[in-house]
């Protein structure tokens, strides 16, 4: 599998792409082949970031020390300036959403578990 | 009727600052054409005057004073012996306090045709008795407004009250609709103030170019406003902070798993409004300006194993963490009324000039007594501060500083590092550093076509540094 990511993209990440990024992101790429081809890379890290970094922070857990929350939100900012470049603007919409729902859920600390962080962003890929 | 607050800093021990200017100009902002201006002292040693600006007399006025109420005179309130609940910080200053009495804490100007009524040699003057300081005049504007401050034809509107309050609906309105579990902590950070800087900014290049529509502009604006607060949420549990604008802080009340949730739940809710507007240069460049926000935090963080750190670090820092939002803010108001990219990129450059200066600021109130926050915060939790840099780098106190900051730093060290900054002139020196960016920032707009803005920009500019509301 050829990847085609700027360096740019994984600038201060590099370190996650053994722990995790890039399975998630091989598991995304998957997902995006409807799109054009030069968007496919950004649009399959954007959704990896948003994984990893959620993990990252300990959202729905316990929450991270200070250097994994700054780490997860690096990887939110980085896949949000990803989305802005080569993400339609439905799908933009749908993945905030996507944050939305699982940090209001973690918020609330409620008993029903929310939906898998992998599913809600596939399905956010459909927005378009 | 219009509350506000005009802050400025005074510069000596006994000082008549002339605020005639920026009364007239408070008047001319928001839109009034007949009533009352109230303004109020919020300080004991900080008077109230309206007389002629004439230097000789001033010299006159301070000499008056002088003679009543000399310095040193034994009074009771310096013997802090026999005070209960003395601060730490508590200045040696009867002789200010009784001086105060002399003059009045309130006044009211009368204003007709939009203009203050005063006579030909009638100045308004904030009589500083304890300076230097950074002090609060409260000011009130009570009586008839021009219908609508967005519907004057000039752009300065966007400055106006009625806009300030299209943003503040919208923040509102946002977090109504919002899972009380999320809303709850950010309205009450919300609603406990804040200088809503980078909204204003937002609002005013919005109205540069030819498509100024304020709706989208206020949208935008609360927008920018959520983002900063989000970032501030999440700040505040790496900082392990209690307080933020006189409020628990977010982790502080309600724990770092709600903190983080939050943090990300107004992330990812300002993106979407963000995108909502439909602009995808406006959406790149905030995106943009958050990854650099993100990237310089850990800069910070990781910093901290140095600190206090050196001017160049400091810089880089500041560029992203305060920086970035503001040259995104002017930036994106810009693009939004699609004016020219020339335009664009001048507001960019002012926006971080300003940002940097207004770091600068903020970290000289860390020392300041009369600023309402706790002195020597960012001693205490070993945040990048350029007066600390530059104290650490002067040749008497320097060598102390850097004793001081390389052990545990308890109250007693928090205090000494405060005193030996005050006592050196590193603040003195980050004043001169942000008020030169300040200028640079003014000349950025010289070569630009702003429609009207100009003024407003600079007054916003120098109050980034002076902190004049």
């Amino acid at each position: 599998m050829s990847i085609q990511l700027l360096e740019r993209d994984l600038e201060r990440l590099e370190s996650l792409w053994e722990e995790g990024l890039s399975d998630a992101y091989r598991s995304y790429l998957e997902a995006v082949n409807t799109y054009e081809p030069e968007a496919q890379p950004r649009l399959a890290l954007a959704a990896a970031l948003i994984e990893i970094g959620l993990r990252l922070q300990g959202l729905g857990a316990r929450a991270a020390a200070a250097p994994g929350l700054l780490m997860g939100d690096l990887c939110l900012a980085r896949s949000s300036r990803l989305l802005a470049g080569a993400a339609p603007q439905s799908v933009q919409i749908a993945f905030a959403r996507a944050i939305e729902a699982l940090s209001a859920a973690a918020a609330s600390g409620s008993s029903v578990p929310a939906p898998p962080t992998r599913e809600l962003l596939l399905r956010a890929f459909e927005a378009s | 009727m219009i509350g506000k607050r005009l802050r400025f800093e005074s510069t000596r021990a006994t000082e008549f600052v002339d605020i005639t200017d920026r009364l007239r100009e408070e008047v001319r902002r928001a839109g009034m054409r007949m009533g009352r201006l109230h303004l109020q002292s919020l300080h004991t040693t900080l008077g109230l005057a309206v007389n002629e600006n004439e230097p000789l007399l001033l010299r006159d006025f301070q000499g008056l004073l002088e003679r009543i109420a000399p310095a040193g005179a034994g009074y009771e309130h310096d013997d802090f012996a026999r005070r209960m609940d003395v601060a730490m910080n508590e200045p040696v200053n009867g002789h200010a306090h009784c001086r105060q009495l002399l003059l009045t804490g309130f006044t009211t100007v009368l204003v007709e045709d939009g203009d203050l009524v005063l006579g030909t040699w009638q100045s308004v003057f904030a009589v500083e008795l304890d300076g230097p300081r950074h002090r609060q005049l409260a000011l009130q504007l009570d009586g008839e407004f021009e219908e609508s401050s967005v519907s004057r034809s000039g752009r300065g509107a966007e400055a106006g009250p009625a806009s300030q309050t299209l943003v503040e609906l919208e923040l509102a309105r946002q977090l109504l609709v919002d899972p009380d579990p999320v809303a709850v902590p950010m309205r009450r950070l919300v609603e406990a103030g804040g200088k809503r800087v980078r909204p204003r900014l937002v609002q005013l290049t919005a109205g540069i170019g030819p498509r100024s529509e304020p709706l989208r502009a206020a949208a935008l604006a609360a927008a920018v406003e959520l983002l900063h607060n989000a970032t501030l949420i999440h700040d505040d549990y790496v900082d392990e902070s209690t307080h933020r604008r006189g409020q628990p802080t977010v982790v502080a009340k309600e724990g770092p798993e709600r903190a983080v949730a939050v943090g990300d739940y107004y992330f990812a809710k300002a993106t979407r409004l963000i995108a909502e507007i439909g602009n995808r240069d406006v959406t790149s460049t905030i995106a943009e300006a958050l990854e650099a926000i993100c990237a310089s935090q850990i800069d910070d963080v990781a910093l901290r194993g140095a600190f206090p750190g050196d001017h160049d670090s400091y810089l880089r820092v500041v560029r992203g963490k305060t920086a970035a939002l503001f040259a995104a803010a002017c930036a994106s108001g810009a693009l939004l009324s699609e004016t020219g990219p020339e335009v664009v990129d001048a507001l960019r450059r002012y926006g971080d000039l300003v940002g940097v200066a207004f770091q600068m600021a903020d970290d000289m109130v860390d020392f300041s007594p009369s600023s309402g926050k706790p002195v020597g915060l960012d001693v205490r939790q070993r945040t990048l501060s350029l007066p600390l840099i530059y104290a650490a780098e002067d040749r008497t106190v320097g060598p102390e500083v850097r004793r001081l900051l390389a052990g545990e730093l308890g109250d007693a060290e928090v205090e000494r590092v405060t005193d030996l900054v005050i006592s050196s002139n590193a603040l003195d020196r980050v004043r001169e550093e942000a008020q030169a960016l300040v200028e640079n920032a003014v000349h950025e707009l010289e070569a630009i076509e702003l429609d009207g803005l100009r003024p407003i920009l600079i007054s916003l500019a120098r109050s980034a540094v002076d902190r004049t509301a």
